[in-house]
């Protein structure tokens, strides 16, 4: 089931969905009707990759996985490098597992990311690239091979096409939450077991079978053929200076209509949940960012701009694009304990820091919400995430404190009244629920 | 108290202690010449330890079996995932020992399913499956797709001919197979109930659904209920939850779930039993 397409404001540019604004268009002939190819006609036709490549770095454009690494910077390393083989994977493997965010820009618009794919690939020079869906979204993978076929039918992409040779591929991969992280998806592309390498080296030097790889989130690789049809300097002019563009965002939990909006980055929070969102049924006590490695943050910190860096100092992850309001029926400890002990479940025990310390935080967590906690318990979950943090290997770990840490921060009333006086404001928590106190 | 209000006397002891090292007896044994003698209990068991709360120590990770030179190491146990697993190293070296010493604790022998001989399969069909992988480690994962494919799902006995035939690490296949949830080492089971624990469907009462089902269903998340009819596990709803917790039955979407109807759908899905699949 997929939610809808919510309007943005009026003067929030659409870029992304702006061919799927009346549904799906899966057909090539609708699609090139409306745009779709003309970008990668242009640029194997009239351009060289190197300017291509210069475009695509003056756009400013950077990775809407999470991290949000420069898309030109990664593809330059990956051009630089001596190997005559390259690849390029599209991450479409949606971790979060409330999120629906790349699946529905996959059905929406399969041309778009097939298109980047193609422009991606004839830029760093790869003759093969693997587009990664998960397993559980069929219909995207689907339409995806229906969007490569068709294409391969046209002659843009496949063997021989005037001299070029570039084969795309739509792989359905399975795995956990950690899959999503791309040393991750280049080991299960590979049929090994899923789990994190170290980096450096970075996948654009070794990547898949240890060539140098562009991986690049879906929503990355739908930007590029705008990007290119229209140029660096109309990308830039969007969203704000710092990180230019659009991104998808899924907007759900007690807002009024849960949905899946286009917002420049650089929007606020307050201004995604209130305009998109419709009015709240509740009033907001907190909204999760970032699905279950994200951070909740206060209704007096909704002005955080929606971007890489300002959501991170605020201790939350852009990553899966979600935002969850929260109202006052929801005790945090309970629900930040809850999303640590997912990721405990999820982690691929590669690391001992995340094999065992994100069990133990869920343990501190749990204890919290039972009432068996002692006075230290704090201080020791502190440290214990950032000890984590600092022996990442991969995302999932890096950011698996920031539930717990972003509750610690700036609910610390509501975490103390768990952890010095056992008591549970709002209710939830079982063994020591306050008498009197409404539930959900 | 007083010795302390002595000064150098902390430095008489240490020299004191240093000298009666160097006279005492040298503990080193030049093994192999030189052996200790070893007690006629003793039988080189590797000893789990459980921490101050009383809970087991081992994550079950099988690092130590996957890093042991002569795959001797062989466990059973939860895994981080909280399902039951089961290493199946050389069972039929440790178990008699095994059998023998709680035999001599108890005078019964304790039925332990960890130690219980696998079941042999027909391997015709999988011999096949490896030979169109060619037999190399690196297809380990479309070998062990394919033998679910013809067995309904991975049997010891399989993973073991695998392991022999294509020279992988018995510990790396099984580590393969753990970590892709579209694998399993279980027989399948009539009905499959499956609850999504992401975030917004446990603001939706996604947890309270969890812990009806598992009361009413008698197992806990990865486990089959006593009279082996239905199993119980998690799924993710990919954003699909509005209104309730998301809950599959079978692969098909609850259209609507909460607590107090997990109890008349276990109920019903216990009854109803599908002849084919059970078996």
């Amino acid at each position: 089931m997929s939610l809808p397409i919510l309007t943005g404001a009026a003067d929030w540019p659409q870029m992304l969905l702006a061919r799927a604004a009346n549904g799906a268009v899966a057909d090539i002939e609708v699609a090139e009707a409306k745009g779709a190819w003309a970008a990668f006609k242009k640029a194997t036709t009239e351009l060289t990759p190197e300017v291509v490549l210069h475009t695509i770095t003056e756009s400013g454009l950077r990775g809407r996985g999470g991290a949000g690494y420069p898309t030109g910077s990664k593809w330059r390393d990956c051009v630089a490098q001596a190997d005559p083989v390259h690849y390029v994977v599209a991450n479409g493997f949606e971790a979060d597992p409330g999120a629906q965010v790349d699946r529905v820009l996959m059905e929406l618009d399969p041309h778009a990311v097939v298109e980047g794919t193609a422009i991606a690939a004839w830029v760093v020079g790869a003759e093969a690239a693997i587009i990664a869906v998960s397993s559980a979204a069929p219909l995207a993978a689907e339409r995806l091979r229906v969007a490569v076929e068709e294409a391969e039918e046209r002659g843009y992409i496949g063997r021989g096409a005037d001299g070029r040779r570039l084969e795309i591929e739509v792989r359905e991969v399975t795995g956990s939450f950690v899959v999503g992280e791309e040393t991750v998806l280049l080991r299960a592309l590979e049929g090994k077991r899923a789990q994190p390498d170290q980096r450096p080296p970075y996948p654009t030097r070794e990547g898949l079978w240890g060539k140098p790889t562009v991986v690049n989130n879906v929503k990355t690789l739908a930007a590029v053929p705008w990007i290119v049809a229209n140029g660096a300097g109309a990308y830039t002019s969007l969203g704000s200076a710092q990180t230019p563009g659009t991104t998808l965002v899924q907007l759900g939990g007690a807002v009024g209509t849960p949905g899946i909006v286009e917002v420049p980055l650089g929007a606020t929070v307050r201004e995604i949940l209130d305009g998109p969102g419709g009015s709240a049924k509740k009033k907001f006590k907190a909204v999760l960012v970032g699905g279950p490695t994200g951070g909740f943050l206060p209704s007096n910190a909704l002005d955080t701009p929606f971007n890489y860096e300002a959501l991170r100092q605020a201790g939350a992850v852009g990553g899966s694009g979600t935002l969850l309001a929260l109202d006052e029926s929801a005790c945090l400890v309970d629900v930040a304990t809850l999303m640590t002990r997912y990721l405990s479940y999820s982690a691929c025990g590669k690391t001992i820091p995340c094999r065992i310390g994100i069990k133990r935080l869920a343990e501190l967590g749990t204890a919290s919400c039972s009432g068996h906690v002692r006075p230290s318990d704090a201080q020791l979950l502190n440290e214990l995430a950032t000890d984590i943090r600092d022996a990442a290997l991969c995302g999932l770990e890096a950011d698996a404190g920031n539930p717990l840490l972003s509750v610690m921060r700036y609910f610390a009333p509501e975490f103390e009244a768990h952890s010095l006086r056992g008591e549970c404001p709002a209710g939830v928590c079982q063994p020591i629920s306050l008498a009197g106190a409404v539930s959900s | 108290m007083r010795t302390e209000r002595i000064p150098g006397l902390a430095i008489f002891k240490g020299l004191a202690f240093a000298i009666r090292q160097v006279f005492r007896p040298n503990l080193t044994v030049r093994y192999p010449e030189e052996q200790n003698p070893i007690s006629p209990r003793h039988r080189g068991r590797l000893i789990l330890l459980y921490d101050e709360a009383g809970a087991l120590k081992c994550e079950t990770c099988f690092q130590c079996a996957q890093a042991c030179p002569i795959e001797c190491i062989d466990m059973g146990g939860v895994d981080t995932r909280d399902r039951y697993h089961v290493h199946w190293g050389a069972s039929e070296q440790y178990a008699e020992r095994r059998e023998e010493s709680a035999l001599r604790r108890s005078g019964r022998p304790v039925p332990d399913r960890s130690f219980d001989a696998y079941e042999p399969i027909d391997l015709g069909p999988l011999d096949e499956i490896l030979a169109a992988g060619r037999y190399k480690p690196a297809n380990a994962l479309a070998m062990l797709e394919g033998a679910q494919g013809v067995y309904g799902h991975l049997p010891v006995a399989a993973l073991q001919h695998i392991a022999h035939q294509t020279g992988a690490n018995y510990a790396e296949l099984y580590g393969l197979a753990t970590s892709y949830p579209h694998l399993h080492f279980e027989p399948p089971v009539g009905h499959v109930v499956r609850v999504c624990r992401c975030t917004s469907c446990t603001l939706l009462g996604g947890g309270r659904v969890l812990d009806a089902f598992r009361e009413h269903l008698g197992t806990d998340v990865g486990g089959v209920s006593p009279d082996g009819s239905v199993r119980l596990g998690v799924t993710e709803c990919g954003g699909a939850s509005v209104g309730s917790a998301y809950v599959e039955i079978d692969g098909e979407p609850l259209p609507k779930s909460s607590p107090e109807d997990a109890a008349t759908i276990a109920a019903a899905l216990r009854a109803n039993v599908p002849q084919g699949e059970a078996a």
